[in-house]
């Protein structure tokens, strides 16, 4: 049911989309990448391709963009974006991508493109038919993986591909393109906030534009104090509290903050670590202790990576972080 | 006084039995034989789990036939002499005041050592040569110490009634105590005795007796009990585990699967490792626990669960170095289960979310439902109008923009802006 049709609003998008790159010539980051890629369109032929990066860099955009420069207004019937993490079983590459890929696509251009996002999330199973299926249909599809680690793409499947590595925006990028789009939304935003944005969100722009967005709906300058107030609703981890209430030595409180944090409100694990590790730093934590948390958290997130449960992994966390206040306790 | 209700409300004739119709027939046929003559098998040997009628369906029987039955058990005949001496009673169908009688020896599983065996050697001596039928009882009769008596006896097998039949037993009993019961109370009581009739009367009777009702909720917490002590002594060996051997060793005594018992092990350390080193110890050995499982899921390959395995339980034991067992500390059912089924309804909601901006902004409705949901409720929280345009951008239910709005009034103000 919908509650609304025929009235006229003023259109709101998210910014992100709506501020998103439409042709690789638009694309004002990432300039070596986008350099290749438009030498792949002038030549008419794109070769199999693993995008790989940290999220809001531009990868989706890129293998967007370059699909329409190269199909041009008939690119939609040519591409098809498959996002594995919402469908990343064995089934979906036998029978979805086979299908995409092994009919012939008529016109100038003899082949299709299939964007598989988040293809790291992948069963390695999957990653297996999908190599077969990359093969065996090469004349008729080409394929763009995009991926956040390119570790965890099988082996065979990276020697296929043409490997490009997406970096984070540099701060006069990012900062760019936020003033670019507060100016044509008529926003205040001030230097502090895009400050702040840039220290929450370091180099996501998506996030950064996300940000910027949900703090001009507040209808106010955007300084410092709004963004820090958005990110941190945002983000229902109050990770300073995590912190603290670990290091404090109440392990079960903490992980019950955390367990909140994961399955009521979604927040990913990833993100915990980020901002602990952002944290950490800012706090009045002894400098050495500081280094000291900094690798226990490299570890743990790399186990993020390779296990199967963030609750299990960020509590082991939660529990260096007991130990650490009580041997802080110690010494003070 | 209060009478035991598996004495009070057994079955006195042969129809009123829970189930084992085939088996009871192959009796009646046999024991009819005897009218005829002294039959090939002189001894019936009836086995089967306990408590499922094989000693009530004697009892019945005898009535039925109306003859004599003459009950022994094991406890009373355990040496050859004892046999012997009631090995005179089974040398003649008929009584001694014309009456005919049956003969039952119950319980042989309690013949048991070396002392025994002339008792069960016995046994076989009377079967030989029985002049009335002689019905034998046990839970298994292929153990090897009956092979030989085992040649002289018509084998009957008594197999557990389903659960609808101890349902019908339970309710003739309910009736006649004057009881109401719940139908999915009467149920759980029959299933969890799993065809053990004697223990699902007791149990009724423990939990209805003095009642005028018995409902759901009074019954439930039974399966839970015998459960729970189970996952507990099982938790008891690993978490206070003194060897890598006898940690790992609960895992087989567990009924639950390897996940479940992770989150028993996962919500129950932190209490148990009162000594922050040792917590931080446990708690990294749980971490590496789980990066095996994770390792298991990107390769499928099933042989590192002997991993998991070792680091969820040894690794377990072996953190505690400092802390000392102290006191009791209860054992707690996992929270996350808990939790994960009370806010299921919430993450679909999410997810649906997820997946309407998906279609519009090149992410997966997961990432989407994690990284862009935040920001949208705070937009729909504060600026209605920016919401109105999003909300038709996005398509959105109406209740998904009251989910995001977070209250009924807001969620208004932008459905009105809409219309």
């Amino acid at each position: 049911m919908k509650l609304w049709c025929g009235a006229v609003h003023l259109s709101f998008e998210m910014w992100a989309e709506k501020y998103r790159p439409k042709t690789l010539d638009d694309m004002v980051n990432q300039k070596e990448i986008v350099e290749r890629l438009k030498s792949f369109v002038k030549s008419r032929n794109v070769p199999h391709c693993i995008f790989a990066g940290p999220p809001g860099t531009g990868k989706t955009t890129a293998a967007v963009c370059l699909a329409k420069d190269l199909y041009g207004s008939a690119y939609r019937e040519r591409i098809m974006e498959l996002n594995a993490s919402d469908a990343r079983g064995i089934n979906v590459v036998r029978e979805t991508v086979k299908t995409f890929a092994r009919v012939r696509s008529i016109g100038e251009i003899p082949f299709k493109i299939m964007i598989l996002d988040e293809a790291d999330n992948m069963t390695s199973d999957a990653q297996q038919a999908l190599r077969r299926t990359m093969e065996r249909y090469t004349q008729t599809c080409r394929f763009i993986l995009i991926a956040n680690y390119s570790g965890k793409i099988i082996e065979p499947i990276q020697s296929r591909c043409a490997p490009f590595r997406f970096t984070y925006l540099p701060r006069e990028e990012q900062d760019g393109y936020l003033r670019m789009i507060a100016e044509k939304e008529g926003l205040n935003l001030l230097d502090e906030g895009l400050d702040a944005i840039f220290e929450v969100c370091g180099g996501d722009l998506r996030r950064a534009i996300n940000n910027l967005q949900a703090a001009a709906s507040l209808n106010r300058p955007i300084d410092s104090k709004v963004v820090y107030s958005i990110a941190g609703k945002a983000n229902p981890a109050d990770v300073r509290k995590l912190i603290e209430t670990a290091m404090h030595g109440d392990f079960l409180e903490a992980r019950k903050q955390l367990r909140n944090m994961i399955q009521k409100y979604g927040v990913a694990g990833s993100d915990v670590v980020r901002q602990i590790h952002m944290e950490i730093f800012r706090s009045d934590i002894p400098e050495l202790w500081k280094i000291k948390l900094a690798d226990i958290l490299g570890e743990i997130d790399y186990r993020l990576v390779e296990g199967s449960d963030e609750e299990v992994q960020l509590s082991a966390l939660l529990a260096r972080l007991v130990e650490a206040g009580y041997e802080l306790g110690k010494t003070a | 006084m209060y009478a035991a209700w598996v004495v009070k409300h057994k079955p006195k004739s042969l129809d009123r039995v829970v189930g084992n119709r085939d088996a009871i027939q192959k009796l009646v046929k046999w024991v009819k034989a005897w009218e005829k003559g002294v039959p090939k098998k002189r001894a019936a040997f009836l086995y089967g789990p306990p408590g499922i009628g094989k000693t009530v369906t004697v009892e019945a029987l005898a009535n039925d036939f109306r003859v004599e039955l003459v009950e022994k058990n094991a406890s009373d005949y355990r040496t050859e002499d004892a046999v012997k001496r009631f090995a005179g009673l089974a040398s003649q169908y008929g009584s001694l005041f014309g009456g005919k009688r049956i003969v039952l020896l119950d319980e042989l599983d309690g013949l048991t050592g070396t002392a025994d065996r002339g008792g069960v050697k016995a046994i076989t001596g009377i079967v030989k040569t029985a002049q009335c039928p002689v019905v034998l009882i046990a839970n298994n009769a292929y153990n090897p110490r009956f092979s030989t008596l085992r040649n002289y006896c018509l084998l009957i097998e008594f197999k557990k009634p389903p659960v609808s039949e101890v349902m019908k037993h339970l309710k003739r009993i309910l009736l006649r105590e004057a009881i109401e019961v719940e139908e999915n109370a009467l149920k759980f009581i029959a299933q969890r005795s799993e065809g053990d009739v004697r223990s699902a009367v007791n149990d009724f009777q423990a939990l209805a007796q003095g009642k005028k009702k018995l409902t759901y909720e009074d019954v439930s917490w039974l399966g839970y009990r015998d459960r729970q002590e189970k996952i507990f002594t099982v938790l008891r060996m690993i978490i206070y585990g003194k060897t890598c051997i006898s940690a790992k060793k609960a895992v087989d005594m567990a009924d639950v699967d390897i996940d479940m018992l992770f989150e028993w092990i996962y919500e129950n350390v932190p209490a148990h490792f009162t000594d922050p080193h040792d917590l931080a110890r446990a708690m990294d050995a749980l971490s590496l626990a789980d990066v095996y499982r994770g390792r298991i899921r990107s390769t499928q390959n099933w042989s590192f669960l002997r991993y998991v395995i070792d680091y969820m339980t040894a690794g377990v034991a072996m953190a505690r170095q400092n802390t000392k067992a102290s006191g009791w500390i209860p054992f707690k059912f996992p929270g996350r289960i808990r939790m994960l089924s009370r806010s299921r309804a919430e993450r679909a909601m999410r997810l649906n979310i997820g997946r309407k901006i998906k279609r519009k902004c090149h992410i997966s409705a997961i990432r989407a439902s994690k990284e862009i949901l935040p920001y949208l409720k705070i937009i729909f929280q504060n600026n209605a109008d920016m919401a109105v345009g999003l909300a038709e951008w996005l398509d959105l239910e109406p209740e998904m923009v009251e989910y995001l709005a977070g209250t009924k009034k807001k969620a208004e103000a932008i459905t009105q802006l809409l219309s």
